[in-house]
């Protein structure tokens, strides 16, 4: 009796965490169309920097939408910009939102609990249970994959001001090493106070205002 | 005193030489003089040599190390003697030492005497300095000593090639105070052919700061004669406290002349200096000039009354800022400007301006100085310093102040500038992250088709989430893979444990029950003295204990209980078999045992009844 009342607390225990672990419907939050509509919007506007922006953080809500990728390629490329292209494996471990993906890594994890607590229990069922292992495993696979295809992403920024400079130190006085175009994606290596220190696709490094740039993912 | 010293020294040598005269016989009879017999160095001694006949060829000049010898004259001229006239032939040899020492001059013949000369450093003067108004090294020039002020009221130099002025410094200047100065070098056309070096100040109580490489340069005429005027600017700056005396100095080069006084006055008259070069020879000198000397008190600057962001500064000084752009982003740098005008020692001028300010980041500031003059006495001096606004809205960035001490009023002053307003806009990122519900409430136009390329906007209920964050990189949600850890750990560990508790098998709890109210029953049979139920009780507890297979008839009934297999004999087989019979005799005789040890029947069923709980 006693184990069945600590087995039943854990469960409702687990429940709440994942309930508090979902985002707040109540919030204003973020929607891919709504991002998506405001690229849109800033891309007609004539500012290139704010649209890929916001183009970008819609694709980490709708990775596969088709109309984000397409616009998105069409604002670099108006703007003889690169954009990297994803390989089939980066596809596919992004056919599936982040969200979706968050709750089958959890699935994938239950499943591989059972299948092993019921081998232990009894000896029937084997094939059963080995299938049931593998499947568990395959979708925390998925979700490992998926976060890291996207933690590259989580540390990127654009350029949103017409030029930014890059420079040698992190203070308004350092020499300018280049100066990026906007709407350039660049990656975050660091940060000191106002000043991030970047690195271009060309491998090329050095430190930029942070009011030039606006992370992919809001910093908090 | 030199003139009527060399006199008797020369009539000295002509009695000698008359003396000597009957005695040297076939001998050439050869006589020197040196005058003066003690000069210093940038001077010149005359030697004379004077021998009768009108041949000189068999006299060598000496070598002497340091000193140079320059023949400057030959001449022929009568000597009488005795009442005879004889030829004799002079020659004047200019002796210039090189260094201070006693040099000795060899003789000039085997019977004449070797010859003293005394050289004394040189006292800063140099040979310009010899009364009379002859050029210096000249022979028969006095000792050195400072000018008489000519009429133009400059205090030229002893023989007026050359003066030096020095003008500006006040009775009393405080340590760190700029005091601006000129320094004046009047050169004496022809005599002085070069300028050596820029003027210096003596010893090491004051610093001559920006001294203006080319000075000015002006003509001049001075007691009637042309003089060429350099003029240079500069800053003068006491180092310590204390009373000292200032003077500068310059190193020069100058034509001196061999000539007698009374000759160089004729060169004098001849006014040009190709003429004179021409008449007489002059030889180049290197000498120092020197100014008169000032007396100068600094003060130290007072220590009462002195701000905290006081750095050095003196003089009088004004202070203005403004910052720019006057409208800009949040996160975008402004340039923060405080200028700093007046006049005094500028390179003290320094500050900190807004080291910390909230809601601003504040980056240290840089400097720069534009002069007014050429030697930087009066400028202005701009401080730059980057700052940067963390929030939007309309920010005041307080006044600048600027700490200074006044030389004129003796006090330390402040100088405030007035506070400045600036607007901070959001900033573009910001920004972007308000517009995004309202951009997905009312910007999903469906009739926004395709535009320049782009694909149209979606029409589709958006659907909102708190954060661009993954899930499964959320903190909240990364305590999930945790807790099921735990609970499948949780479920290992229950299915482990009951696999080895009795309780858990099947019909072991109430076996264990069971037998312990067989206990029960035997302890109340015990109680009761009464030995064929205690007996039967024990025969029925070890009965449901487990297999203890002993004789026939326990085997029937373990059958009958259908409890066969497992073990069949334990540790206390041989007392558990005596119990056993013992049983079998009370039941089936139907006379109970005369003495049974109930406790220790009690015990072995009890143990019994344990290690088959344990198994």
């Amino acid at each position: 009796m006693r184990h069945r009342e600590r087995l039943g607390a854990l469960i409702v225990g687990l429940m709440l965490v994942g309930c508090q672990g979902r985002p707040h419907s109540a919030l204003p939050g973020y929607s891919a169309a709504g991002l998506y509509d405001l690229a849109n919007a800033y891309a007609r506007a004539g500012r290139p920097g704010m649209a890929v922006l916001n183009y970008e953080r819609a694709s980490l809500l709708a990775p596969n939408d088709p109309d984000i990728e397409f616009n998105l390629r069409y604002v670099l490329q108006s703007r003889r910009l690169p954009l990297e292209p994803r390989g089939r494996m980066a596809r596919a471990l992004s056919a599936v939102s982040p969200m979706a993906v968050s709750w089958i890594g959890v699935a994938g994890l239950v499943i591989v609990g059972a299948s092993l607590l019921g081998g232990r229990r009894t000896a029937r069922y084997r094939w059963l249970r080995r299938g049931a292992l593998l499947a568990g495993i395959l979708l925390v696979g998925l979700t490992v994959g998926n976060a890291v295809l996207l933690w590259p992403k989580l540390h990127e920024a654009v350029v949103i001001r017409a030029a930014a400079p890059v420079r040698v130190s992190p203070v308004p006085m350092g020499d300018a090493l280049i100066v990026l175009p906007e709407a350039a994606i660049v990656r975050m290596r660091a940060q000191h106070e106002g000043f991030v220190l970047v690195e271009t696709s060309a491998g090329l490094a050095g430190w930029a205002s942070r009011a030039d740039l606006a992370p992919v993912v809001p910093l908090r | 005193m030199r003139t009527t010293g060399a006199r008797c020294a020369r009539l000295g040598m002509a009695a000698a030489f008359l003396l000597a005269l009957p005695v040297q016989g076939g001998t050439p009879v050869v006589n020197a003089t040196l005058d003066p017999v003690r000069i210093s160095v940038g001077e010149s001694a005359r030697l004379t040599i004077s021998r009768l006949g009108t041949s000189l060829e068999s006299v060598k000049l000496p070598v002497v190390p340091g000193l140079e010898f320059r023949i400057i004259e030959r001449s022929e001229r009568p000597e009488v003697i005795h009442g005879a006239s004889l030829a004799a032939t002079i020659l004047v040899v200019r002796v210039t030492p090189q260094v201070p020492g006693t040099f000795i001059i060899p003789a000039l013949t085997p019977r004449s005497q070797p010859l003293v000369l005394r050289v004394d450093p040189d006292n800063g003067a140099g040979p310009l300095r010899g009364p009379g108004g002859a050029v210096a090294g000249a022979p028969g020039a006095a000792p050195a000593g400072t000018g008489e002020p000519g009429a133009a009221g400059v205090q030229m130099t002893a023989n007026g090639s050359a003066f030096l002025r020095l003008s500006g410094p006040k009775g009393e200047i405080y340590v760190g105070e700029s005091v601006p100065i000129s320094i004046e070098l009047g050169l004496r056309a022809g005599v002085v052919t070069s300028v050596n070096g820029l003027p210096a100040v003596t010893g090491g109580d004051f610093t001559l700061l920006n001294l203006s490489r080319q000075p000015a340069r002006s003509e001049r005429i001075i007691d009637g004669k042309p003089f060429v005027l350099l003029t240079w600017r500069s800053v003068l700056a006491a180092i310590k406290p204390g009373a000292f005396a200032l003077a500068v100095e310059t190193p020069l080069t100058v034509r001196v002349t061999a000539r007698p006084l009374r000759e160089s006055l004729l060169e004098d008259q001849l006014g040009d200096p190709f003429l004179q070069n021409f008449y007489g020879a002059t030889v180049p000198k290197d000498v120092t000039i020197r100014s008169p000397t000032y007396q100068l008190r600094a003060m130290a600057l007072p220590a009462d009354g002195r701000p905290a962001g006081f750095s050095g500064a003196v003089g009088t000084f004004e202070i203005s800022s403004d910052v720019s752009p006057a409208t800009a982003a949040a996160g975008d740098p402004l340039t923060l400007r405080m200028r700093v005008s007046g006049s005094g020692n500028f390179d003290r001028v320094d500050s900190a301006m807004l080291a910390h300010l909230d809601q601003w980041k504040t980056y240290p500031p840089k400097s720069s100085f534009h002069a007014r003059d050429a030697i930087g006495f009066q400028g202005e001096k701009v401080f730059e310093q980057p700052v940067i606004a963390s929030n939007a809205g309309a920010q005041t960035l307080p006044g600048l102040t600027f700490s200074y001490f006044d030389p004129s009023t003796g006090r330390y002053q402040t100088a405030r500038s007035a506070p400045l307003r600036v607007v901070i806009s959001p900033s573009a990122a910001d920004a972007a992250l308000a517009a995004v519900p309202a951009a997905a409430n009312g910007s999903a136009n469906p009739a926004s088709a395709s535009l320049g390329g782009l694909r149209p906007d979606h029409v589709a209920a958006p659907r909102f989430v708190a954060s661009l964050v993954p899930p499964y990189l959320q903190p909240r949600f990364l305590t999930i893979p945790p807790l099921l850890g735990l609970l499948f750990a949780g479920g290992w560990l229950m299915i482990r444990r009951s696999a080895s508790d009795p309780d858990a098998r099947p019909g072991g709890r109430a076996l264990s029950r069971a037998a312990a109210r067989a206990l029960g029953r035997m302890q109340a049979a015990a109680r009761a003295g009464d030995t064929a139920s205690f007996l039967a009780e024990a025969r029925e507890a070890l009965l449901m204990a487990g297999p203890v297979m002993a004789g026939p008839a326990e085997a029937t009934a373990q059958r009958a209980q259908g409890r066969e297999g497992g073990p069949q004999y334990g540790p206390d087989r041989e007392e558990i078999r005596q119990l056993f019979a013992l049983a079998d005799e009370a039941k089936y005789s139907g006379a109970a045992p005369g003495a049974v040890d109930f406790a220790r029947w009690t015990q072995i069923v009890r143990s019994r009844l344990q290690s088959e709980g344990t198994r």
